[in-house]
């Protein structure tokens, strides 16, 4: 659909010339606006810190009635995140009930930053991540910090 | 359903031309049919339709443009964005809950979901309604560059712009069986849709391309100098000759009697050790120094002509005046006629005196009336005065016979009054025969009214 071209392009457009601090994007393929590549730095004050991580957005052909969806490419030791090779991320602001085309894909990309510095294990997909944090905060920060430094270089 | 995308690139036009050929049908053009260049070749859908077009047939074509593919000038204030395309709205509707978006996108929207997009409350498509007069006024003063020529105008006044003026839009070919189309700004010239052999490679190539096809396809476009050996442009051959450096040139003195050529370059080398050298300097100043007198001469000219007419003027303004100067018997009228080259001198004084003689009588006139309104109002006071002291007379006599009436008048009044109130037989007089009170009332009534009367008429 045109229209939704035209809308990611106007998006795109400004989140390269404005980026948030902390997220680069880039396309996965210079003639298809509807994958992205963001490479997101872990935000300070949090286990990530010192990580980098990749992640694929992509953009539905009825974005933006529909939203987008973001997976980590890089393993993440997250209560929200599942911990294996699709790296499945469950946001409120994504989940198709509470997604509003009024909503900018810039907003997911900060909400997605939030995320890593409060997770949030009432809404866990990763359940065993979602206990450590809850019980023993101390231990869930210091796997993270080692997964951090083994996959997110 | 993806657009369709040019081989060329990603170079979609931000509006469509209506051409109208076909009644029912409008021919929409793309860089298929209009490209970049000067490159300008019918729609295919077009091609073969020959009708013939008075000569007073208008050339414009109808432009819609799209709004959202246009370049704005700024950023446009958010308010003014539509949330689900992200760009200023195009033909807004207010929601129910006082959301704004542009139509289609409102539509597509609720073809997905009935919610609103912002507020996620339901919201169906009859709760939709045409957005505020003063929103498509902010819209429509919205600047934007004309996708053709790049000018910056108001969004609303972009179509008529591509439709009427903008040079680069396409235009009807002038030509009466031309069906093509062209940029405005060479549409002035006439049809030049027909075919012409390119004289460097013998092509065939149209009239209007063959200036581009010359200086960027072709392939014999370019060719040895035959002088400088450098390659050029065979089309801008005549061009490169007035500048080539290796073209023989005759010496720059060669007007006095220098015989040498040189090549343009080395022309500097030559003038340095021309023999005519001194010569030429010497004519050149000669030259400069003719022309400054030529045109001094010219200006003295001018002036001399100029102080002639005056002349003439001032000579023919003198004879007119002489003649109301005689009828008034003034002595400055004979002054002597001055003629020759001292006339304007003459003229300018006989002119001043002739004033000063105005003014001395105009100053003396104003002296009489002066005299004359003293006069007058001595006069007046004289006369005056007696008048005003028979006057006084008269109202001291008036006032004095005023009272004797009233005195009088109250005499009397009283006398009536000790009359009636004297008895029922007592005789009445005047108007009133009986003793009853209203009689009484009467008869003061009567004498009220009489002295009324009698003062307001003194």
């Amino acid at each position: 659909m045109a229209s939704s071209q035209k809308r990611i392009s106007k998006e795109l457009a400004e989140v390269t010339t404005n980026p948030p601090e902390g997220i680069h994007v880039s396309l996965v393929d210079e003639s298809n606006v509807h994958n992205w590549n963001i490479v997101m730095d872990g935000p300070e004050g949090s286990p990530y810190a010192g990580g980098k991580f990749k992640l694929l957005l992509v953009l539905p052909n009825d974005y933006p009635f529909k939203p987008p969806k973001i997976n980590f490419k890089t393993r993440i030791w997250h209560p929200n995140v599942t911990f294996d090779e699709h790296g499945s991320m469950c946001i409120g602001i994504l989940k198709p009930e509470a997604w509003k085309p009024s909503s900018k894909i810039l907003s997911v990309l900060t909400a997605t930053q939030q995320l890593l510095v409060e997770p949030v294990p009432d809404d866990a997909v990763e359940t065993s991540a979602a206990e450590k944090f809850k019980n023993n905060r101390a231990q869930f920060n210091k796997e993270a910090q080692e997964y951090t430094k083994k996959y997110a270089k | 359903m993806p657009s369709p995308r040019h081989p060329l690139g990603d170079h979609s036009l931000p509006y469509t031309v209506h051409t109208e050929l076909d009644s029912d049908d409008e021919v929409s053009l793309d860089t298929d049919t209009i490209t970049d260049g000067d490159n300008i070749t019918a729609s295919p859908s077009s091609r073969g339709l020959h009708k013939s077009r008075p000569p007073t047939f208008n050339l414009n074509l109808r432009h819609t443009v799209d709004l959202r593919a246009i370049t704005y000038n700024g950023t446009v204030d958010e308010n003014l964005v539509c949330p689900i395309c992200r760009c200023p709205f195009v033909d807004p509707v207010l929601t129910d809950c006082d959301h704004v978006f542009c139509r289609p996108c409102i539509d597509d929207a609720l073809s997905e979901s009935q919610l609103c997009p912002i507020d996620r409350l339901p919201l169906s498509s009859d709760a939709v309604s045409r957005a505020p007069k003063m929103i498509f006024n902010q819209l429509d003063a919205l600047k934007a560059k004309c996708p053709c020529c790049g000018v910056v105008l108001a969004r609303s006044m972009l179509e008529s712009h591509l439709e009427k003026y903008c040079l680069e839009a396409v235009v009807r070919c002038p030509g009466a069986e031309c069906v093509k189309l062209v940029k405005r700004k060479i549409s002035g010239e006439d049809c030049l849709h027909y075919p012409m052999v390119c004289p460097d490679c013998k092509e065939t190539h149209d009239e209007i391309d063959m200036e581009a096809h010359r200086e960027n396809s072709c392939n014999e476009r370019l060719k040895a100098c035959e002088h400088c050996s450098a390659e050029i442009l065979r089309c801008k051959e005549e061009q490169h000759e007035g500048e080539c450096p290796d073209v023989v040139q005759p010496c720059k003195w060669a007007e006095y009697g220098c015989q040498d050529e040189a090549k343009r370059k080395d022309l500097p080398l030559h003038a340095d050790e021309c023999s005519y050298k001194a010569m030429g300097q010497m004519a050149e100043t000669l030259k400069k120094e003719i022309r400054s007198l030529r045109s001094e001469v010219r200006t003295m000219n001018e002036t001399h002509h100029l102080q002639e007419r005056r002349i003439k003027f001032l000579e023919g303004g003198q004879r007119a005046s002489d003649r109301p100067l005689d009828m008034m018997d003034l002595s400055l009228a004979n002054l002597p006629e001055s003629t020759g080259a001292d006339a304007l001198e003459s003229g300018h004084e006989y002119l001043l005196s002739l004033l000063e003689a105005q003014q001395g009588r105009l100053s003396q006139l104003s002296a009489e009336v002066s005299d004359f309104q003293a006069k007058s109002t001595m006069m007046l006071f004289n006369e005056t005065l007696p008048i005003k002291n028979e006057l006084a007379e008269l109202r001291s006599t008036q006032q004095v016979t005023c009272m004797h009436v009233r005195w009088l008048m109250r005499f009397r009044m009283q006398e009536n009054q000790r009359r009636f109130g004297g008895g029922p037989g007592a005789t009445s007089n005047g108007g009133s025969d009986g003793g009853s009170s209203s009689d009484l009332s009467m008869g003061r009534r009567l004498s009220d009214s009489l002295t009324r009367d009698i003062i307001t008429k003194l």
